[in-house]
């Protein structure tokens, strides 16, 4: 059985410069993207970036991520 | 012997003192442009091959799919992009062999900490690509600082010292265009492999052995290990270091103060020989 991470990546809008989910995951769980590929010498607006769960198998369900969320962006369940 | 040796060393003594891997022909013959790359956030979150299919496998112990996608990854990865270890001794080596070299930001610790750029110039990229990312900063985020070889081996010496293993990585095997300096839980190479089973990163020739007459207890040597190798038996007093799980970087050697670590040739010991 794993853990579902829902990120609302409507609320969370610029995850590059909060990062505070990031930081805080004891076990580095989720991961920050784009919303884009890349793309060839185009640089990547803010606000494409995101946060969404990645390795799974490490979350322990702590809800720190879930917390910390300034904008409560982060639904963690199990 | 290391398969990699095998078809690319022609000759040298490693796959990766042969100076032709890292010679990529600069320009190539653009493909046709494909469909533009569906959003998918866990390929972005530094993790590209594996998705939560491949956890979900392993949550159910479903060893047939495991297989089959592990399978699938690996000849990807191992075609393209993915990595080996080396010790201190021969990334020195290497830096005498390459031009250029540069400083570049760590795609890994961006995905997994958002570090931001000015704090995450811990890869080294070489060979012509460099001038690719010179040019085009904004596509290859952080831009790029040319080293020149003497700045390149005070480089990686002070990475390694805080604890960085290196590592090479191929971008369109055997061409190899990156020095990594890695550790975990932050590398996604190591991540994958430790923590996936998919050899993403292969061990290096190297294996690091203890004399259990010289180790003295101190215990140094114990925060160097990214692999889960080493651990200290408080039985003996003694590092213990298991040699089918290290990777052979040497960061538990260069540390320890009484030498009692030494780095062994792979090849010297007959059940390790395959072991990668």
């Amino acid at each position: 059985m794993l853990p579902t991470i829902t990120v609302d990546y409507e609320k969370c809008n610029d995850p590059l410069s909060c990062r505070k989910c990031l930081l805080v995951c004891p076990t580095h769980v989720l991961g920050l993207g784009t919303r884009v590929g890349p793309r060839k010498f185009k640089e990547i607006d803010p606000d494409q970036f995101i946060v969404d769960g990645v390795r799974f198998e490490k979350c322990t369900v702590c809800m720190d991520c879930v917390s910390i969320c300034p904008k409560s962006a982060i639904q963690v369940s199990f | 012997m290391c398969v990699w040796c095998e078809r690319y060393a022609e000759g040298y003594e490693r796959w990766y003192f042969n100076p032709a891997n890292y010679a990529r022909k600069l320009y190539k013959i653009r493909r046709d442009e494909g469909p533009e790359i569906q959003p998918n956030p866990v390929v972005a979150g530094g993790m590209a091959l594996i998705d939560r299919n491949y956890v979900e496998a392993l949550d159910r112990k479903d060893h047939e799919a495991i297989a089959k996608l592990r399978h699938d990854v690996e000849q990807l990865a191992w075609k393209v992009h993915f990595g080996q270890v080396v010790t201190l001794e021969d990334t020195l080596k290497v830096i005498d062999i390459i031009y250029p070299i540069a400083l570049m930001t760590c795609a890994c610790r961006r995905s997994m900490l958002g570090l931001p750029d000015e704090e995450n110039f811990t890869c080294m990229g070489m060979g012509p690509g460099m001038y690719k990312w010179e040019r085009w900063p904004e596509t290859y985020r952080g831009g790029i600082q040319f080293l020149t070889p003497d700045e390149a081996r005070d480089a990686v010496t002070k990475m390694n010292k805080r604890g960085l293993v290196q590592t090479l990585f191929t971008f369109g095997t055997p061409y190899i265009g990156g020095i990594c300096n890695c550790d975990y839980p932050d590398c996604s190479a190591i991540r994958t492999t430790i923590d996936y089973g998919i050899q993403f990163l292969w061990k290096g020739h190297h294996i690091a052995r203890v004399d259990n007459e010289l180790c003295n207890g101190c215990a140094s040597c114990i925060h160097r290990c990214q692999f889960k190798a080493l651990s200290f038996s408080a039985t003996q007093n003694k590092a213990y270091i298991d040699p089918f799980q290290c990777f052979g970087c040497g960061l538990c050697a260069t540390e320890c103060p009484q030498d009692a670590i030494t780095m062994v040739e792979r090849t010297s010991m007959p059940a390790l020989a395959n072991v990668w």
